[in-house]
């Protein structure tokens, strides 16, 4: 069936709607009525209609980095199962390229924050070098006990691996949503690492680093940024229901539900300070540290 | 008596003619001098390629044997497949340093500079490191390698009148000769053995089984190690890099510390069947060079030094994909992927490597300094280094879609597909893969680092204004390296069948089938093209919006020059400053503030050291550690400080260790000829008594 074209439609639509719930659980739980459901999407729109104001320091490179940094969001979502587990391009090896093509984006929108001489976002670019850098070995440590236990080489392969591990898969499973939900606390920039509504420029990370950004490239940074928190939590769906996942509306309810979860979490919790963040993060090491055991132990220890 | 074919005559005569070019630039003006090397190297390396292309294209090893002595036996040179990628590499980046070398000498000449004996020896370092790859009798190649080392020692201390720059080539000198006595040590063991010198007769020596393997491997690793530059062998690279004239550190760091490698390799062809613990001790060493070679990078302001601590972290990269462990537990894809991703990576950290310190020089010689700390805002004045450095960087961290990504890819999969045969080795396998992500997060953030504050922003000093005019040579060089990044790593299917003949040196191919990982290049060559194709799609999608939005500057598209001040959009205004209008460029973010959260996790490993000095602080008659307390500020200057830890725990109480030792034989040398003449007689009769057998 059209299982591709419908998944990349997901892709290109589903991220305003997520941030549309997370925004509006926030306000149910602020006592507020909240934005429209679509909001984010009428705000790309807008900003797309409108001019840019680009600051006398920055250079050729404050321009192109938004639409790398989509464009490797994009790329990198092409990549990941979605409904039916299936992504829309899928090849042996296909999860370095997803994780490395995001890290191109991060790498551009990094020196576009330095590219404006501003403090601020260089403070911000910073934060954002360092924290992403502690969730790498932490994935990749879970992608490796993944490959243990798995019969292929694929993302998709990778993250169906239920079939091999019988009874003990929920508990594999279980850890390894906890790591990508750590993970997507930290690239999609939510409490408690990091608080997208936040005033203070000191505090902040990611939005620190747009400041100077408006206009078409603003559009895009933050349909990337949505798109990001769409495709990490697409992960988590299908390593938690990997069954459930049959259909697009199926999909579309999973997805609503991680985001709800989010907005519950971003509206009851504080964030962590900030140089407790990387212990936050670290967490994410330790937990993957205990998975790779575990399934050690299960694989090799006869337990099954 | 010689025995040869007309192959590897042309190969010689190659480096007859970089040799030539070497001599004849004695004789010609002082300006003159780096365009004959670069025409004579770059004539020898043509006919050097030759021959290992067509080795390489399937033809047999070409060889040259010199029947010398009866002491030396035949001293054969070979061109075999490994041999000819390390000629193709060598050469191919020696001639490229010295064409850039033709812009980056001309401040130098008509400045009283010892030009000639300069580049001499820059071509006796290119002729040596070729033949260093090529002899296959270990006293030759301990000849070549000594001739190799000597000459970079007086290439590196090129600007000797800085005691510095002095210290670090004597430093550099020593670190080379304990490593040769290492190989020495190795080479004797096993001629011992076999009774001969001709690399051929080793493999059988090696596994007769009177010598141990491991131990044999070590010394070796130890004695190669010393040049590659892995921890703890790595401490004269960040003296000896900042050091060097910037062509000769692209030719030291891109292509002179991987003859290390390949005398690695050349050992591991020796062995039959490695043993895992050699697999295990290569795997351990690696990863640790890795972490710690990128994790000091970061904490470097000097922008050489960096790079040089970059070296470390690739030699590690290197090390951990040459995939023994594949081949001691006999699973071929590992092995195969392993090894084609570290020959690979040879080639990719010699290119963008070089490239890297390639554009340092023009920063050096636009600014007259390397201290990140003081630069800033180059972009505008240097574009064409700005955009240099940046295909450098992105591909030195491992982002596709360059050359660096397709290297670890291969280094990647090769550990993949071991994850499944056995415990211990899938445990150490998913903790390498971790690291070796880890190494790559952080080389990401080094990168940022140094291309951020060193090319974007707002200049951090005053520099002088005349613009260093780059030249055509210098351009052209660094172009052929950036299309040799992006062409390897948009078209890695064709690389990897030309690589993996290479790696099947190594490893039994056998009846394996490459279809399949020829497939998976292709659909990432393909996933390339995509991420390309959205971003042209998207860029032209903000032009046609900012032209809808009437706000398009279209008088600045005519002088499209690359990174220059170029804007989309005809408003422009001051950096948002969070509503602070008194905004200077004193408050930017330093290079120090930018990795200052990251030097505070790393400190257990880290020597960081920060000192705030109050010079006036004494007319206000305060101690100065009450000075920064006290009521009113006083003038003060901050400064700090990074140490390799393993330098100063590892290295330092070693070699003050053997000082003191040493120092007990001190009374031997008194100064006195005579008795040193006495000494030289007591010695020639000693060595009559003992061959006349008494």
């Amino acid at each position: 069936m059209y299982l591709k074209e419908i998944n990349m439609i997901m892709l290109l639509i589903l991220p305003f709607l997520f941030i549309g719930i997370i925004n509006r659980t926030k306000s149910f739980w602020g006592g507020r009525k909240g934005p429209p459901l679509l909001q984010s999407l009428f705000d790309v729109i807008k900003l797309f209609q409108k001019g840019e104001v680009i600051s006398h320091t920055a250079s050729f490179v404050f321009q192109i980095s938004p639409v790398i940094s989509f464009a490797s969001v994009i790329c990198a979502g092409l990549f990941v199962p979605m409904v039916h587990q299936k992504s829309v391009l899928s090849f042996e090896g296909d999860f370095l390229l997803f994780s490395y093509i995001l890290a191109t984006g991060k790498f551009f929108s990094i020196i576009s924050a330095m590219d404006t001489g501003s403090s601020f976002e260089d403070m911000g670019a910073s934060r954002e070098a360092l924290f992403s850098s502690l969730v790498e070995p932490a994935f990749f440590m879970m992608l490796g006990t993944l490959g243990i236990i798995a019969g292929g080489l694929s993302f998709s392969d990778m993250i169906s691996f239920s079939r091999q591990l019988g009874q003990y898969a929920l508990l594999i499973s279980m850890l390894c949503v906890i790591i990508m939900f750590v993970m997507l606390l930290t690239e999609g920039c939510r409490v408690p690492v990091d608080d997208p509504n936040t005033h203070l420029e000191l505090t902040m990370i990611h939005e620190v680093m747009v400041l100077d950004n408006s206009g078409p490239g603003f559009a895009l940074i933050q349909y990337g940024a949505a798109m990001k928190m769409l495709i990490i939590s697409s992960v988590i769906i299908n390593l938690m229901l990997p069954a459930a996942v049959t259909g697009p509306l199926a999909f579309i309810a999973m997805m609503a539900v991680t985001a709800l979860i989010i907005g519950t979490i971003e509206s009851l919790t504080a964030r962590v300070r900030m140089t407790h963040i990387p212990k936050f993060i670290l967490f994410m090491s330790s937990v993957s540290f205990i998975l790779l055991s575990i399934t050690v132990v299960l694989v090799y220890g006869r337990i099954r | 008596m010689i025995v040869y074919q007309s192959m590897t005559l042309v190969y010689l005569c190659g480096i007859a003619a970089i040799i030539l070019g070497g001599v004849l630039a004695v004789f010609v003006p002082d300006t003159a001098k780096a365009k004959v090397v670069a025409l004579f190297t770059g004539i020898g390396s043509m006919l050097a390629v030759y021959p290992c292309i067509r080795v390489l294209a399937g033809a047999k090893p070409f060889f040259f044997i010199l029947c010398a002595s009866r002491t030396f036996g035949d001293v054969p040179l070979v061109i075999d497949r490994l041999s000819a990628f390390f000629v193709i590499v060598i050469s191919t980046v020696s001639f490229l340093g010295t064409l850039y070398a033709v812009g980056y000498i001309r401040p130098y000449c008509n400045q009283n500079k010892d030009l000639a004996s300069h580049f001499l020896f820059l071509s006796l370092l290119i002729a040596s490191m070729l033949l260093t790859v090529t002899f296959h009798h270990a006293l030759a190649f301990l000849t070549a390698w000594e001739i190799m080392s000597l000459s970079s020692f007086f290439l590196l201390t090129f600007e000797h009148e800085k005691s510095e720059v002095y210290d670090a080539g004597l430093n550099y000198l020593v670190s080379m000769h304990v490593g040769v006595v290492f190989l020495i040590i190795g080479f004797i063991l096993l001629s011992q053995s076999s009774g001969s010198f001709d690399f051929s007769s080793f493999k059988a020596a090696l596994n007769k089984g009177q010598l141990s393997v491991f131990t044999v491997f070590v010394i070796f690793f130890i004695g190669f190690g010393m040049k590659a530059g892995f921890v703890p062998l790595h401490t004269w690279l960040p003296r000896a890099h900042p050091a060097a004239p910037s062509h000769i550190s692209g030719i030291m760091s891109g292509i002179m510390i991987k003859t290390g490698i390949y005398g690695i390799f050349r050992v591991i062809t020796f062995i039959d069947s490695p043993l895992p613990e050699i697999g295990y001790f290569v795997l351990i060493i690696s990863l640790v060079s890795g972490l710690l070679g990128v994790a000091y990078a970061i904490a470097q302001h000097n922008l050489k030094k960096l790079l040089a601590y970059h070296s470390v972290e690739n030699i590690g990269i290197i090390g951990i994909g040459a995939g023994l462990l594949g081949l001691s537990y006999h699973n071929t894809p590992m092995a195969l992927l392993g090894f084609s991703g570290a020959i690979l990576h040879v080639l990719n950290h010699a290119v963008f490597k070089s490239l890297l310190f390639y554009a340092a020089g023009i920063v050096y010689h636009q600014t007259h300094t390397v201290d990140i700390e003081r630069l800033g805002g180059l972009g505008k004045h240097i574009p064409f280094a700005a955009a240099a450095f940046l295909t450098g960087a992105v591909a030195i961290s491992g982002l596709p879609p360059l050359n660096g990504f397709i290297s670890e890819f291969f280094i990647y999969m090769g550990m993949f597909k071991g994850l499944q045969s056995g415990m211990f080795l899938s445990v150490s396998l998913s903790l390498t893969i971790s690291g070796l992500a880890f190494i790559g997060a952080m080389a990401m953030l080094c990168f940022t680092k140094a291309f951020g504050v060193v090319f974007l922003g707002s200049p951090r000093s005053h520099y002088p204004n005349t613009v260093f005019n780059a030249g055509i040579s210098i351009k052209a060089a660094m172009t052929i390296q950036c299309l040799m990044i992006v062409g390897i790593g948009l078209f890695p299917a064709q690389v990897f069948s030309v690589i993996v003949r290479i790696a099947s040196q190594f490893v039994e191919i056998g009846n394996y089938s490459l279809g399949p990982t020829l497939q998976m290049l292709g659909n990432l060559s393909k996933g390339f093209f995509i991420f390309l194709t959205i971003t042209a799609l998207l860029w032209m999608l903000r032009v046609f919006m900012l032209r809808k939005a009437g706000v398009y500057a279209e008088d600045n598209l005519c002088k499209l020059s690359f990174l220059k001040k170029l804007s989309l959009s005809k408003y422009r205004y001051k950096t948002w400053d969070c509503g602070y209008q008194a905004g200077n460029v004193r408050m930017q973010y330093t290079a120090s503030s930018y990795a200052a959260p990251f030097i505070g996790i790393i400190k257990p490993v880290l020597d960081y050291k920060e000192q705030i000095v109050y010079p006036s602080a004494s007319a206000y008659r305060e101690t100065p550690k009450k000075a920064g307390t006290c009521l009113f500020p006083v003038s003060g200057s901050f400064e700090s400080r990074t140490q390799d830890r393993i330098e100063t725990c590892i290295i330092a109480p070693v070699i003050s260790l053997i000082i003191r030792f040493l120092n007990l034989f001190s009374w031997i040398q008194s100064g006195n000829i005579q008795q040193y003449i006495l000494y030289g007689l007591i010695f020639l009769t000693a060595v009559t008594l003992w061959i006349m057998g008494v």
